[in-house]
């Protein structure tokens, strides 16, 4: 099984825009391809995770500046609900083409949006860019709480960058403490729905970039749709990256197969459970659906 | 001896309604009955009980033509019992929304009535589908303007079918600058084609009256001066927009409002003796079949100080603006007429428009059960919807709309015309039928019990 999807090219990449480098997560790569998506009128506005009331946080929000993408910019480890706001962005927002932004699973409700538009009438042709960010599984708001005030013992509002890797989630505060705990320890945290899900790296996105296969500051980059090589060609014509082959860096295109296949494999084994969940009036297993088979 | 035709079903128009004609022996109809044949929808019982947020969705659903006018007369009739005041934005992005979607709806009406209609200065018939000039560009021309007015409707109220946007109080969301614009832009592109095509229309309709026959089914029927002429009232609440009981004047009074039952109204059971297999679309119902109109229509009959009243385009024409044209082709032409209005009032409104503005009442009282109604001016004419609300729940739910006032009014408009140019008189109606269906009920004798609902 082709874990990591169709993909043009794979390329280890950082941007070059100093701004978006000091704010972005690792290498600021869906910042700057949004960026550039609006320079260049590709896109009318984003759909981005923007600030809240609260830390930590995130809001859909539509960013049409660069300085609303600045202000979305680096990782919220908790969810954000964007395909909230893509009927609105093209109606009482305004927008004719739309960007996206999106864990694989929001990634693979586009699509659908788009295959079969029920409920979403004149927004399928609308959605311009869908980049997609890698996502081995997802924390409620209230779980991320609870991992940073309890486990870690910092201050939500204190917390300067959160990060996941190497085994480990990271929390960084203001006042330059660095408290660590095991990511095994997490995963009673993780939200159910992300135990039978068979996508890593946003396999249905335009391009799909996350941290990992790639050196710190880095992100490793699939290009996957015409549309997505398009936009990419862009921006580095534009020079707006610095772009490494990914089979010159560490730890490279192996751990991003190795965990893609690893998350698929554990996930695969929840989905065939499911199978014989629950019992028929005869005493046969009814099976929850599988998602990934039609019926 | 007077023969019975009925045309069954209508054609090329919303819903689904039947004409049941008693016509002499020159083919001109003595009594005609139209009415509507349309399954009820049993809306008006569907909301008691329902909170007041609902009810007007649930209300819109009746229909996909006019949901923006059920949507906000709805939405007003819960504003109008509760009395609840809305902002001024929000007025303005329901009007907006009203202009936006009389702009579509009389682009619609004009593909349904075009094929009735003759090229200028020939004798061939328009047929908007065909590639062949002139015709082509009237209908990318239409299809154009209806693509302004829902994509304005879908900006200003979410959705351009069934609104999502409205509520009670308001409206949920005020647009962003850049929706504002793309309006604006999209209201001066359809001013123009909006001036063009009423200009086109009005020349076609003018063409067809003074044509002294149009070909029906292989027949030449005389068309005369007098199509369509009749001799009842108009009503109409406002030029555009409509009036609620929250109005300072308001201009519709439900006291002059009564309503009788199609059994008192409609003819009797009658046979059809007469019949022509060349009739469009399948040929009329055959000789020997049986019609009663008193029976089989779905409405009741609402009257206006004791009679039938037309509303719609030449309703608010001649309320508002001096119109006086009578019969089927005045009504379409005052039709055509409303055309530069839709998108200059969307220019006006968008104009005035503060995006920043809030949208919705600081204050929504949940209601003591106070009897309010909000008019509508649908594009067919005018919607009432009444409704009381107490403690934030529907107790009493009516749609009074535009078609269930035409059915009468037009049933008399057809006597004194050729049979089968009845179609003719009823599509410049802009009937639209499903909405128009209220509640029967009916015992085992076929015996009508009780035509409740609106009363």
């Amino acid at each position: 099984m082709d874990v990591l999807g169709n993909y043009k090219s794979a390329i280890s990449a950082r941007s070059t825009d100093k701004d978006i480098q000091k704010k972005a997560q690792d290498g600021g790569i869906i910042t700057t391809l949004f960026a550039y998506a609006l320079e260049e009128g590709i896109i009318d506005g984003a759909i981005v995770a923007g600030p809240s009331d609260e830390p930590w946080r995130p809001e859909p929000t539509v960013a049409t500046t660069k300085a609303e993408l600045l202000a979305a910019a680096g990782t919220r480890y908790t969810i954000s609900p964007n395909l909230y706001l893509i009927k609105e962005a093209t109606r009482s927002y305004g927008l004719d083409r739309v960007g996206i932004v999106g864990v694989p699973c929001q990634i693979q409700a586009v699509r659908k949006a788009q295959l079969y538009p029920i409920g979403m009438r004149d927004v399928d042709d609308k959605i311009a860019l869908a980049l997609g960010i890698y996502c081995m599984e997802n924390l409620s708001y209230q779980a991320l709480e609870a991992i940073v005030e309890d486990h870690c013992n910092q201050k939500m509002e204190s917390v300067k960058k959160m990060d996941i890797g190497k085994g480990k989630f990271t929390v960084y505060t203001e006042r330059g403490a660095v408290s660590q705990m095991p990511l095994k320890l997490i995963h009673k945290y993780v939200q159910p729905g992300c135990h039978v899900c068979l996508d890593y790296v946003a396999n249905l996105a335009d391009i799909s970039s996350g941290s990992v296969g790639s050196p710190d500051g880095w992100s490793t980059v699939f290009v996957r749709s015409m549309k997505g090589n398009e936009v990419w060609d862009g921006a580095m014509a534009a020079g707006l990256f610095e772009t490494k082959p990914m089979d010159q860096v560490k730890p490279g295109l192996d751990l991003v197969k190795k965990l893609a296949t690893e998350k698929i494999t554990k996930n695969q084994k929840n989905v065939d459970a499911r199978k014989t969940v629950g019992l028929k009036a005869d005493g046969t297993p009814k099976g929850l659906r599988n998602p990934y088979e039609s019926p | 001896m007077s023969k019975v035709v009925e045309i069954s079903p209508t054609t090329r128009h919303e819903g689904h309604s039947k004409l049941v004609l008693k016509v002499n022996d020159d083919g001109i109809v003595e009594r005609g009955d139209w009415l509507s044949i349309t399954p009820v929808r049993g809306v008006e019982k569907l909301a008691i009980g329902k909170t007041m947020e609902q009810v007007p969705k649930i209300a819109s659903r009746v229909c996909g033509i006019c949901p923006i006018a059920h949507t906000l007369a709805g939405v007003e009739a819960m504003e109008a019992s509760i009395g609840c005041e809305i902002p001024e934005d929000a007025k303005l992005l329901r009007y907006i929304l009203q202009c936006a979607n009389r702009m579509h709806s009389h682009a619609l009406h004009n593909i349904l009535s075009l094929p009735d209609m003759y090229i200028p200065g020939t004798d061939v018939k328009i047929n908007p589908f065909t590639k062949e000039e002139p015709v082509r560009s009237v209908a990318l021309r239409i299809q154009r303007l209806r693509e302004i007015g829902q994509t304005i409707g879908e900006i200003v109220g979410g959705e351009a079918i069934h609104p999502s946007n409205p509520r009670v109080g308001g409206m949920y969301k005020n647009i962003s600058p850049r929706a504002k614009a793309k309006i604006y832009d999209l209201a001066k592109e359809s001013r123009v084609l909006a001036q063009e095509q009423m200009e086109f229309m009005i020349a076609v309709f003018r063409n067809y009256q003074k044509r002294d026959w149009a070909e029906v089914g292989g027949v030449e029927v005389p068309i005369l001066k007098d199509l369509g002429y009749h001799n009842q009232g108009y009503m109409a609440t406002a030029p555009m927009y409509g009036s609620s009981s929250l109005d300072e004047n308001p201009t519709w009074f439900p006291e002059r409002f009564t309503e009788v039952r199609p059994w008192d109204w409609y003819m009797g059971e009658v046979e059809i003796d007469e019949a022509d297999p060349n009739y469009p679309i399948g040929g009329t119902t055959p000789v020997g079949n049986k019609a009663w109109p008193q029976m089989e229509a779905c409405t009741g009959v609402p009257l206006y100080d004791g009679q039938p009243v037309e509303v719609g385009p030449r309703a608010r024409l001649v309320q508002f603006k001096n119109y006086d044209e009578k019969g089927a082709i005045g009504l379409q032409i005052a039709r055509q007429m409303e055309f530069p209005e839709t998108a200059y009032g969307i220019i006006d409104a968008v104009d005035a428009l503060d995006t920043s503005g809030s949208v919705l009442a600081d204050d929504i009282p949940q209601g003591d059960g106070t009897l309010g109604w909000a008019a509508n001016e649908a594009p067919r004419g005018t919607d009432v919807h009444l409704a009381r609300v107490k403690d934030g729940r529907v107790q009493y739910y009516g749609m009074l709309v535009p078609t269930t006032w035409n059915f009468p009014t037009c049933s008399r408009a057809l006597t004194g015309a050729p049979w089968r140019l009845a179609e003719v008189i009823m599509r410049a109606y802009d009937p639209c039928v499903s909405c128009a269906t209220h509640m029967l009920v009916i015992d085992e004798d076929k015996r009508l019990v009780a035509q409740k609902l609106i009363q």
